[in-house]
């Protein structure tokens, strides 16, 4: 088989069993790999609770990976998240996609709850589960130390051992499956780590026709300002987004009640720059290098790290800000909502996190001790426990990230409509309304947006199922990763094919979402962004959105979705995915 | 959106890349608006429904072009450009001839226009998709001209020429516009001096290439430089239309603001850094990128002349060399020519200008570039004849 393995690992934590099991070419064809085929996997458990252990934590990686195609080294993890209650996946750098390839898996499926904590081991073709007593409570990086040596490492910290509704999975070199208390249902399993190893090549049935569309990708790279230009991904990392939000007034403020913070510049890409002389680096044989690293080899904070833990919570001191980054990797929290979480607790009490405060309130989130023991439930539980729901600037629970939807209205309706909750990645229009790719759109109007959301979505729902950066979309598009895809599986691909993969997989997320209470009351911003203003200046206004034209722009997109005026399905979808 | 679409419908007539009479625009949004005649627009709206994107242009380009290309590509799948801006971005030109259209015309559109950003129809002509904004079909269609009519002059160089190549030749001829400075108007050093002032030159200079028709869609570049900042315009900016495209970004770097300015941007601070230049004009004339690409050397082993030639040739005083856009290493190459010359040709891509204190030099030195390779190219293919 080209491209793909054909095979999952199916271990059960509860019994003990570890199976092979082949997927059909047919599933993989359809669902391609990555997120596709992770949420096709969670088909029959989607209606599980978050506790159930047989609520399956699946890592799933793409035909491209251990191909060389750039960028498409990454892994899914898929499951339901305990923070939103949705369809949740990440996509994770590093090495674990290409080693779980090479010891001839496509993808991982854990079910049940182990009786002591674990670790699984795969070793090319064998697989076992080991004791990980000794490792349970320790922080990420010891426990990286302690399995060198073993090949590729998953790993969760004291966060998701003890519950926290926002604990990561963690693989090492600042790659993370950061996002929606993933590792919280790892540690629920008393899955500690697993390990990957292999040396099976991913077989290739077109060479060189791979050969010239890898050049095409790299050609569009190498011209793409945001990737490869002098203040691009490459040079400084996410963080040269801090300076790019601060001049467009929309970096989140005090807790969203402000988008411009006058001392942003004090942990921007070139502050870390003098400040560090990082190097940078990135995925397994990513050419981007999108991650910096200090001299001592530390992963250096990502933007919306930097601008959470600093402008949200008032803090411009970079070296707590640096601290808290590795804080979090440290016990596997999830950073964006940790920092979040600290600002809504800071509005409610009147009190802003200082920067002396933040190690050690991040230590007891992680243990949920004390304050910890609220903050550890999110944003949005805790808002609601001390009966202050309007500050809980979260979408289905998520806590928003570092870009303030009163500066791009595409933005504003990306968050509601996402799957799994507060988030710009799954339809990403801050590459058009703000990094003009691949064509600049007018960020202050919702004219065409509900349209321009569907056909990103269903790109980016592709090529997270391709397990390919989302960052390779500011440079090259579908088109050269579906003759990439055909020269490595030998099935033939376009844009359209994939465009359509896409939208069955954004749109069985939602018959998912709905199966479990969803609806378009889910869709929605928070109060603040549309009766308060964003900080204007001479230059620039940033007003409150209006509520009316969002609304109309989200009906738009269920009609263009095939769906009611109430977000939902008329009549439930027959099997979206095969 | 009906805005939008006059918008575009003006610009493609006015650029020439267009006929009037068979072009057609489409946009989609919750319904479909278009303008132009009823066979375009109904075949549009099925292709564009099909493909679920915001919008098309279908039209016949000038000259003849489209049968010309069909003609000549004989029973070739894709046209390749041998430019090599169109090139990284379009990667080749699928063909539709009338006899794969019988059984189901929309839907083996529909199954080309999957793959790359336009098709070539015969009897329709240049179908390209916008798969965001109207502006982004606009800007894939003038992209796809551009290849066509850059590889057409190019094939004509390099044959000898019978009546048809003769007909279109004098077409050509009369499709292309004069080159004037009447009516232009520009700063001089003294006025050139402030953003507010810098900005509004740019504007000006900017539209000036547009109507002079020196760049294609938005191709191009332009830049002005003040004691501690570059004035450049954005990527995927229309030169025309600057106002609010442009980016200051300082020599020190101590703002990541620039992220958005030009994927040159590279090589315009090397040109600001390593010579005295004040101003930069970066444009894609057709005859100039003709020429760049017409080399008679064959036995160097070189594939990719376009990235890899070391030479430095020579196209009527004005230096060319090779080298790929962006980070690819463009830089490296075009500055060291640039400080004796103010000048150079990039391989089958544009034109570098640098002016010493205003844009007037460096506008009126893309267009002397111009006009003499367009000189130069009619001499050559005449003598063809």
């Amino acid at each position: 088989m080209n491209g793909w393995r054909g095979q999952a690992l199916h271990v059960n934590l509860t019994t003990g069993s570890l199976q092979r099991q082949q997927l059909p070419t047919d599933l993989l064809t359809a669902c391609i790999g990555g997120r596709g085929l992770g949420v096709r996997l969670l088909r029959d458990f989607i209606h599980l609770s978050t506790d159930a252990p047989d609520l399956p934590l699946i890592f799933a990686a793409g035909p491209l990976t251990g191909t060389f195609v750039p960028a498409s080294d990454r892994i899914a993890v898929v499951s339901r998240s305990p923070l939103t209650g949705t369809v949740f996946d990440c996509s994770a750098g590093g090495r674990f996609a290409r080693d779980l390839k090479a010891a001839g898996l496509d993808a991982l499926i854990i079910t049940g709850v182990s009786p002591q904590p674990v670790w699984l081991q795969l070793s090319g073709m064998s697989a076992s589960l080991l004791p990980a007593t000794k490792l349970w409570g320790s922080d990420v990086p010891t426990t990286l130390s302690n399995l060198a040596g073993h090949g590729s490492v998953a790993t969760i910290g004291p966060a998701g051992e003890n519950g926290v509704l926002y604990a990561g999975i963690l693989f090492g070199q600042g790659n993370a499956a950061g996002r929606g208390g993933l590792g919280t249902i790892m540690g629920a399993k008393q899955l500690k780590v697993i390990s990957v190893q292999g040396d099976q090549a991913t077989a290739i049935a077109d060479p060189s026709r791979l050969q010239k569309a890898n050049r095409d990708i790299l050609r569009l790279f190498r011209a793409s300002p945001p990737l490869f230009g002098e203040f691009g991904l490459q040079a400084f990392g996410t963080a040269t987004f801090v300076d790019l939000m601060a001049q467009r007034r929309m970096t989140p403020t005090n807790n969203f009640r402000a988008t411009f913070s006058p001392t942003s510049h004090h942990y921007s890409g070139p502050a870390l720059r003098h400040a560090l002389r990082p190097t940078n680096g990135g995925c397994n044989g990513c050419p981007i290098a999108c991650k910096q690293f200090s001299h001592s080899g530390e992963p250096l904070p990502e933007y919306h790290t930097l601008s959470h833990f600093g402008a949200l919570n008032q803090i411009d001191d970079l070296l707590a800000l640096l601290q808290a980054s590795a804080g979090c990797y440290r016990l596997g929290l999830d950073p964006v909502s940790a920092a979040a979480t600290l600002a809504t607790a800071a509005e409610i009490s009147g009190n802003p996190v200082l920067p002396a405060q933040l190690a050690p309130q991040l230590k007891a989130i992680s243990q949920r001790k004390s304050e910890g023991e609220l903050q550890a439930l999110g944003a949005r539980r805790l808002a609601d426990a001390l009966c202050r729901p309007e500050t809980a600037m979260t979408v289905k629970s998520l806590e928003l990230p570092a870009f303030d939807p009163r500066g791009a209205y595409g933005l504003a309706l990306a968050y509601c409509t996402s799957g799994r909750g507060g988030c710009h990645t799954r339809g990403n229009p801050i590459s058009h309304e703000i990094l003009r790719r691949p064509v600049p759109t007018d960020r202050f109007s919702f004219t065409g947006k509900a349209r321009m959301l569907c056909i990103a979505e269903n790109a980016i729902a592709a090529i997270d199922s391709l397990a390919v950066c989302r960052y390779a979309l500011f440079g090259a598009s579908l088109e050269e990763y579906a003759d990439a895809l055909s020269a490595v599986t030998g099935h033939e691909y376009n844009v359209g094919a994939l465009a359509g993969i896409g939208e069955r997989i954004v749109l069985t997320e939602r018959s998912y979402n709905q199966g479990n209470g969803f609806t378009c009351a889910d869709d929605q911003l928070p109060e603040r962004f549309f009766t308060s203003a964003g900080s204007s200046d001479d230059t620039m206004t940033i007003p409150a959105l209006d509520r009316e034209r969002f609304f109309a722009e989200r009906r738009t997109y269920y009609h263009l979705r095939g769906l009611t005026d109430n977000g939902t399905f008329a009549t439930p979808p027959v099997d979206l995915l095969p | 959106m009906k805005r939008q679409i006059a918008y575009y419908h003006d610009k493609l007539l006015r650029d020439g890349s267009a006929t009037d009479d068979r072009l057609a625009l489409l946009v989609q949004d919750d319904g479909i608006i278009s303008r132009g005649p009823d066979d375009l627009c109904r075949l549009g709206q099925s292709i564009l429904e099909a493909l679920g994107s915001s919008a098309l242009v279908l039209a016949r380009p000038p000259l003849g072009l489209d049968t010309w290309l069909l003609y000549g590509a004989g029973s070739a799948s894709a046209l390749i450009p041998p430019d090599s801006e169109t090139r990284t971005f379009l990667h080749d030109i699928p063909l539709l001839r009338r006899d794969e259209l019988i059984a189901d015309p929309v839907a083996t559109m529909v199954a080309r226009l999957g793959q790359r950003k336009g098709i070539l129809v015969e009897g329709i002509g240049l179908i390209a998709v916008g798969p965001l904004t109207v502006e982004q079909a606009y800007v894939n269609y003038s992209s796809l001209f551009h290849a066509l009519f850059v590889k057409t002059l190019h094939d004509l160089l390099q044959r000898s020429c019978g009546p048809q190549e003769k007909a279109l030749l004098c077409a050509v001829r009369n499709w292309t516009l004069p080159l004037t400075t009447s009516g232009l108007q520009f700063r001089n050093e003294t006025a050139l001096q402030g953003r507010d002032a810098i900005w509004q030159e740019m504007t000006r200079v900017g539209r000036y290439t547009v109507e002079q028709r020196l760049v294609d869609s938005f191709f191009g570049n332009i830049s002005c430089r003040d004691q501690a900042e570059i004035h450049i315009s954005q990527t995927a900016a229309s030169l025309d239309a600057l106002e609010g495209c442009i980016d200051p970004v300082p020599f020190n770097n101590s703002t990541t603001c620039g992220i958005t300015a030009s994927s040159e941007l590279l090589t315009h601070r090397r040109i600001y850094e390593q010579t005295d230049a004040r101003t930069i004009l970066h444009g894609h004339p057709k005859f100039a990128v003709v020429l760049s690409m017409h080399c008679t050397t064959t036995d160097c082993g070189i594939d990719d002349c376009w990235r890899d030639c070391p030479q430095v040739r020579d196209c009527l005083g004005t230096p060319i060399v090779a080298g790929e856009v962006g980070a690819g290493g463009l830089a490296d190459k075009v500055v060291p020519v640039m400080a004796n010359n103010g000048a150079a040709i990039v391989y089958g891509h544009g034109v570098f200008t640098t002016g010493r204190s205003d844009f007037a030099e460096a506008f009126m030195r893309l267009q002397q570039i111009e006009q003499a390779c367009r000189d130069d190219y009619f001499r050559r293919v005449s003598a063809n004849c």
